[in-house]
């Protein structure tokens, strides 16, 4: 994990329009962004498709409850 | 005025902008010092002029578009130095377009970006250190109820729940149950500091509970996916919480003194990532925090001990734990613990009035028509919890959660209405907390098809001409009109808070923009969300009220004349625990079934 995502406190989300012919290519295309950008734990919070293409927010969850959060444990990661 | 006098010269270098230079020189004036102030467009060479034929002490320019700002501002600073001013006057540069950094390189004395305030540059004309206004110190904690006497306008209604709260008081004598007996075995050890009565406790404790919380008692074995925090996580939890509280700046979400105070729900299962979200909720201006406890919790008798941390939603009661979670708060947060639903719930009074808990929440109605536990139970449990309320000055809110089942208004607010009497006769401080969202009795009935304003104003406008009492819209408001989308989540979120504030009530509680989303736990970007579209709601509509159609007051009536017939069906019916049984609060064909944990666990004593 980079550092700067150490410092998320849960999770990312990703807010974009993508261009595209139905919702279910962009929910393709969404988890396909996700995975390349190195998210694994990818999810589609919320996606619009109408016209031209379609609204989409995506999160990649970098800690769940109960995880071991660094920015917690981490004393440099606190200042 | 605390220093001298200046003569300040303030000019826009900007061809239209100058409001933010108007709200300084208004603030100056008022301070005692010399203002001049040039109207827009007007050139470095004519600026610099002003300031020499007047022989001014401090110059506030100010740029609000980006356009050729650094070549602007910087032929500005030229001029001044080949002028000789910049020697001897104080030059600040400040608006929309401007960066601290780049005042600074390019040589002014100070650089005013978007949210100065005037005070900041008040500070700068003094040549003082601007001390920023300690907003914490300034947030104190509320009690809702304190300006409320509770008295009944409504005198059939009062008299209808004399009777019943009456005859539940007569019920419970001389009646016992698992719970109440735990909470008197944790009271005695509370009490105790001797190791040999404590573990004799404990094993009288363990007799009253189901087998998966014996097996701690016994030998210290949780349940799945429940686990002991270690003494290096509490270690961290203490340092993190040290430089946290030390950064803490909280904003105010409330723009005038009668907006409600505003609750989260906070319950991810893990005590550290909750306090995480609290931090991050309280420094966003959240006034509460309500603690979530998980399902199964309310369906097993008995708790756990120590430090616990669980792997799904809803966090562990245990006196340690809430003490964790007590001990993060800012002085001024309202916490609640909610004992509401299970088969705990007078030891959770107990437990939250020692950490020292501000609220708990009771409904005998809700808890066992739409909770899950059985009527008698809760009842007798419920007496028990609301004299422990009562004792620790502890006020409870009595949810109305049944209309999310399927139960009208009029049956839950009757159910509401009951243990709210109950509460004043054990001389509690009870809370009346209304949904304020998009009920099943609505989208089926209809009273939502044109706006969602009339029917929850309606349940506010029946329950102000019934009594006088606190109002705690709930939960979360706008529940069921809320999208995966956070943007149209936060709006519904802010707008039923500001039709809250504009029928005047005391709290709401909020969800997160995750509220429509259930693929994983809530962010905490999503608690923000909601917290600044609230402030931003409040700060739009000030004193300005949300007007409702007449079909408010018509549907206000009617939810009143069916407390009414309701409360008269309960009195008629002679018992409030059979009453619950038979569906006179909220009917199996409504979606309210009365539960059965806990059922047969009553004793006569």
């Amino acid at each position: 994990m980079s550092k700067a995502l150490e410092k998320v406190m849960d999770a990312v989300d990703i807010e974009t329009f993508l261009v595209c012919d139905s919702e279910e290519e962009a929910k393709k295309i969404s988890i396909q962004m996700m995975n390349e950008l190195g998210f694994s734990d990818a999810s589609i919070v919320f996606i619009q498709h109408l016209g031209p293409g379609a609204r989409v927010r995506v999160r990649g969850y970098i800690y769940k409850p109960g995880d071991r959060y660094n920015w917690f444990y981490n004393k440099k990661n606190n200042s | 005025m605390t220093s001298q006098k200046k003569k300040v010269l303030l000019a826009p270098l900007d061809p239209v902008h100058d409001i933010g230079l108007k709200m300084i020189k208004r603030g100056l004036d008022l301070a005692g010092h010399d203002t001049i102030l040039l109207p827009p467009d007007y050139s470095p060479e004519e600026i610099i002029k002003a300031a020499i034929d007047n022989n001014v002490d401090v110059i506030l320019i100010s740029r609000t578009l980006g356009y050729r700002v650094a070549e602007i501002l910087g032929s500005f600073i030229d001029l001044a130095e080949a002028s000789g001013l910049r020697e001897r006057v104080k030059i600040g540069i400040g608006g929309m377009a401007i960066k601290p950094e780049l005042a600074a390189e390019l040589g002014f004395d100070a650089g005013f970006g978007p949210g100065t305030t005037v005070e900041e540059a008040i500070a700068f004309v003094e040549g003082r250190e601007y001390i920023e206004e300690d907003r914490g110190a300034r947030k104190t904690k509320k009690d809702i109820t304190e300006k409320y006497d509770y008295t009944f306008k409504n005198k059939r209604i009062e008299k209808l729940l004399n009777t019943i709260a009456d005859e539940i008081i007569e019920y419970v004598k001389g009646k016992t149950t698992p719970g109440i007996e735990r909470a008197k075995i944790r009271e005695k050890m509370f009490e105790s500091d001797d190791e040999a009565e404590l573990r004799q406790l404990r094993k009288e404790y363990a007799a009253f509970c189901d087998d998966i919380v014996k097996a701690y008692y016994a030998n210290g074995a949780l349940k799945e996916k429940t686990r002991q925090l270690t003494s290096e996580e509490l270690q961290a939890l203490k340092s993190y919480l040290e430089k946290v509280k030390a950064k803490m700046k909280p904003l105010i979400l409330q723009h005038i003194d009668t907006n409600p105070v505003v609750f989260i729900q906070y319950g991810t299962g893990c005590p550290f990532m909750d306090i995480a979200h609290i931090k991050t909720c309280e420094a966003w201006g959240a006034d509460g925090v309500v603690h979530f406890d998980p399902s199964w919790g309310a369906r097993t008798e008995g708790f756990y001990e120590g430090f616990i941390t669980h792997e799904e939603d809803g966090s562990v009661i245990t006196y340690e734990n809430l003490k964790l979670i007590k001990d993060a708060l800012m002085p001024s947060t309202l916490w609640q613990v909610r004992a509401h639903r299970g088969l705990n719930t007078p030891e959770t009074v107990l437990l939250a009035g020692k950490v020292g808990a501000d609220l708990t929440k009771i409904n005998i109605a809700y808890g066992s028509l739409g909770g899950g536990t059985d009527p008698e139970r809760l009842t007798v449990d419920a007496v028990a919890a609301i004299k422990y309320a009562a004792r620790f000055k502890m006020p409870f809110d009595v949810v109305t959660n049944e209309e999310l089942c399927g139960v009208p208004a009029h049956k839950a607010f009757a159910g509401m209405l009951i243990v709210t009497m109950l509460g004043l006769k054990l001389g509690a401080r009870p809370i009346l907390q209304p949904l304020f969202c998009y009920s099943p009795e609505v989208m089926i009935s209809g009273q939502m098809k044109d706006n969602y304003i009339d029917f929850n104003a309606a349940k506010i406008f029946a329950l102000k001409s019934i009594l006088n009492a606190p109002i705690w819209c709930g939960a979360p408001i706008g529940f069921l009109t809320q999208t995966e989308d956070r943007v149209q989540s936060s709006l519904s979120t802010a707008l039923h808070a500001s039709l809250a504030s504009s029928l005047e009530v005391d709290g709401i509680s909020i969800a997160s923009a995750d509220e429509a989303y259930s693929g994983g736990p809530i962010s905490a970007a999503a608690r923000v969300d909601t917290l600044r579209a609230t402030q931003s709601a409040f700060r739009f509509f000030g004193h300005a009220k949300i007007i409702p159609t007449e079909n408010s007051e018509i549907w206000a009536s009617q939810i009143v004349e069916g407390i009414e017939r309701t409360l008269e069906s309960v009195v008629k019916n002679g018992s409030f625990v059979d009453a619950l049984y038979k569906g006179l609060l909220g009917s199996r064909e409504e979606g309210a079934y009365p539960g059965r944990a806990g059922r047969g666990t009553v004793k006569n004593i």
